[in-house]
């Protein structure tokens, strides 16, 4: 069968009523959790795990897999247009992909164009998430199929690559991003070890045999950490919400950002595709790129459309292009992909070369529901823009108790212990201590669902070359692999010295 | 950017890298026919926390402290919340889902700001049932209900 073949029978999955329903639920969530403070995509994923691990629970697993896997992407790429919301209508980004939108929609806002800002970031996602797509479809089988080709030797030099690049972003310090990555791998290998079944760090407690779940420390170091800091820090000084006139965008707009919102998709899925890089990266890059291209740069940051059209087009493309690593190679790219790895895998789904062989219906339903979904956001958000502004108000003294009960209720569903509810609750404040001196938190969830595997596959080449650890570097690609990841973290060092600001990857 | 968080954060990574270490070595090595055992990737990986800390401590010796912005910390208002969260965690299991979930919710409430009593419990009794029945009752989900049950 061909790749036309296997997206029509995505298709198929993804028309099922059940389905629709849940990219429905997906996407509609997903923008409330864009827009709402306070919980971005990464809980906003990791909290729903639970509610749809529940909703699934009758069908078989295979369905089962992919029903939620596509509620869960509908909520990721979602709150990436929920995201520019919020930047446009009160100067606060919802997550850190939209804060360059913030620069000229704010200002659109401010002019009474509001509402064509918010329509053209609404076509511009669903421009770019088409654009994502085709190349989803046209990349996903040839780049499985190399894959297929990989050794263990191959696939633990291609995480080390993956964990290289998140390392090298993310964050001010690259010592601190480093130590991150090491102590989550270092959590990873609590637990009975797969390969000889013998416990590791465990003390004799049973509780910890089956290691650390990465659902509790995501959740409190994501949802709670951000919980905790507004409840110290921020207090209810609001801005004043702009008011939206006219909604559909005159026709000099869509003149005006047309050709910017084909580029920024392009640029927006490439860099998405590449670990460690990112939605947040690539509306930088946008941004910069529009500038640079605009017949007239000195609008920009005084409510051009182009810098809010590029910018939610290119972080919509990257969360498309995110997802190419994730189901070809099994290696998420960002902590939303980790999590949402974690989530296949609990349904016992490794993502990876095998995935489109082994679980066509999950890789292939998933893609064309995000075809829908998409269609979907379009459709849900034009109209209800003004809807979407309303959720903005939601006072912050409901809603901050209200996040941390859901915390809890995500957790316990799924672990049924008080134990797991106190380690959210450490997380919580590891990850707030944490974030706001600077040692990023992404780095570590990553490391935490790549570490069993590095381990494994660092084992088995060494099983396979009888302990000699230069199997690493004479076979080639695996060599190539290392010299990229040392690259990518000398070369920001070597930037820096030369004394040139590095654009780094905020947490998303 | 605290310098102070980073050399005691240095500190505290050093030494749980080196218990670490210490602790891996302890993994009894054998490998079932592999030369590599359970215990030469945690041990790995301790020594490099180990150095990267060591190296974060020396940074810290390098950069100017910056003179951090002071924002106003509400330690108390924190400390409730957390505390009845605690609370919460230790309660679920003993009064059941429905009951610990709205005391919660009432003092964290009352916690982020006084008053509007009547807004304060009909949101935590709504919040607290309606999760309860539409995950137990619509979706069939396992909760400790109530106390007895």
């Amino acid at each position: 069968m061909d790749t036309l073949q296997f997206l029509a029978d995505g298709f198929s999955v993804a028309f099922q009523w059940h389905n629709l329903l849940f990219a429905f639920v997906g996407v509609l969530i997903g923008t409330a959790v864009g827009v709402l403070p306070g919980i971005g995509p990464m809980s906003g994923v990791a909290l729903l795990i639970p509610v749809t691990a529940t909703m699934t629970s009758g069908l078989p697993t295979e369905a089962a897999a992919a029903s939620s896997i596509i509620l869960l992407a509908g909520v990721y790429y979602g709150a990436m247009y929920g995201g520019s919301t919020t930047s446009i209508l009160l100067n606060t980004p919802g997550e850190s992909s939209s804060v360059v939108t913030t620069l000229d929609g704010y200002q659109m806002a401010k002019q009474g164009r509001a509402g064509a800002a918010l329509s053209i970031a609404a076509i511009g996602s669903f421009a770019a998430g088409i654009i994502s797509l085709l190349g989803l479809v046209l990349l996903a089988e040839p780049l499985s199929n190399v894959a297929l080709k990989f050794g263990p030797a191959e696939y633990f030099s291609l995480m080390l690559l993956g964990l290289a690049a998140v390392s090298g972003l993310a964050g001010k310090s690259m010592t601190k991003a480093l130590m991150m990555t090491v102590f989550g791998l270092m959590l990873g290998t609590v637990g009975i070890d797969a390969v000889s079944g013998i416990a590791r760090f465990t003390y004799d407690m049973p509780i910890l045999y089956s290691g650390f779940e990465f659902l509790t420390i995501a959740v409190g170091l994501f949802a709670l950490g951000e919980v905790f800091k507004t409840i110290l820090e921020r207090d209810g000084a609001d801005g004043a919400i702009a008011k939206i006139h006219r909604i559909l965008p005159t026709k000099q707009d869509m003149k005006d950002s047309s050709v910017p919102i084909v580029r920024s998709s392009l640029l927006g899925f490439f860099i998405g595709v590449l670990p460690g890089a990112g939605a947040t990266l690539a509306s930088f890059f946008s941004y910069i790129t529009e500038k640079r291209f605009s017949k007239h740069p000195e609008k920009f940051g005084k409510g051009a459309i182009e810098g809010v059209a590029g910018p939610e087009s290119a972080n919509n493309a990257a969360s498309g292009g995110a997802m190419i690593p994730l189901l070809t190679l099994g290696i998420p790219g960002s902590g939303t992909t980790a999590i949402l790895m974690g989530a296949l895998i609990m349904y016992n789904i490794q993502p990876g070369p095998l995935l489109f062989d082994d679980h066509p219906e999950v890789a292939w339903g998933l893609i064309a529901s995000m075809f829908i979904g998409n269609l979907m956001l379009l459709a849900l958000n034009m109209p209800l823009v003004r809807v979407f502004a309303k959720v903005i108000q939601t006072p912050k003294k409901y809603l901050l108790p209200i996040i941390v009960a859901i915390s809890f209720f995500g957790v316990y569903a799924v672990q049924y212990t008080t134990f797991d509810l106190y380690l959210l609750l450490a997380f919580g404040v590891f990850g707030y201590l944490l974030t706001k001196n600077d040692f990023p938190v992404a780095p570590l969830v990553l490391a935490l669902v790549l570490g069993p595997m590095i381990e494994n596959n660092m084992r088995r080449a060494l099983t396979i070359s009888n302990g000699d650890f230069s199997i690493f570097v004479t076979k080639p690609l695996s060599l190539v692999f290392l010299i990229a990841a040392t690259a990518w973290l000398l070369i920001p060092l070597i930037l820096k010295m030369r004394g040139k600001s590095v654009i780094v990857n905020e947490e998303e | 950017m605290s310098k102070t968080f980073d050399r005691y954060a240095g500190i505290v990574f050093l030494v749980i890298g080196l218990l670490f270490v210490m602790e891996a070595r302890k993994i009894s090595q054998s490998a079932y026919g592999s030369s590599v055992g359970p215990d030469i990737f945690p041990t790995g990986l301790g020594i490099l926390l180990v150095l990267l800390s060591a190296r974060l401590i020396y940074e810290t010796f390098r950069y100017k402290g910056e003179a951090g912005k002071k924002e106003p910390v509400q330690y108390k208002r924190f400390l409730v919340i957390f505390f009845s969260a605690v609370a919460y965690a230790f309660l679920l299991e003993k009064i059941g889902y429905v009951a610990s979930t709205f005391l919660f919710l009432i003092v964290a409430f009352q916690a982020m700001e006084r008053g509007s009593w009547v807004k304060t419990l009909i949101i935590a009794a709504a919040f607290s049932f309606g999760v309860y029945y539409f995950f137990s009752e619509l979706l069939g989900g396992v909760l400790p209900g109530f106390p007895g049950l």
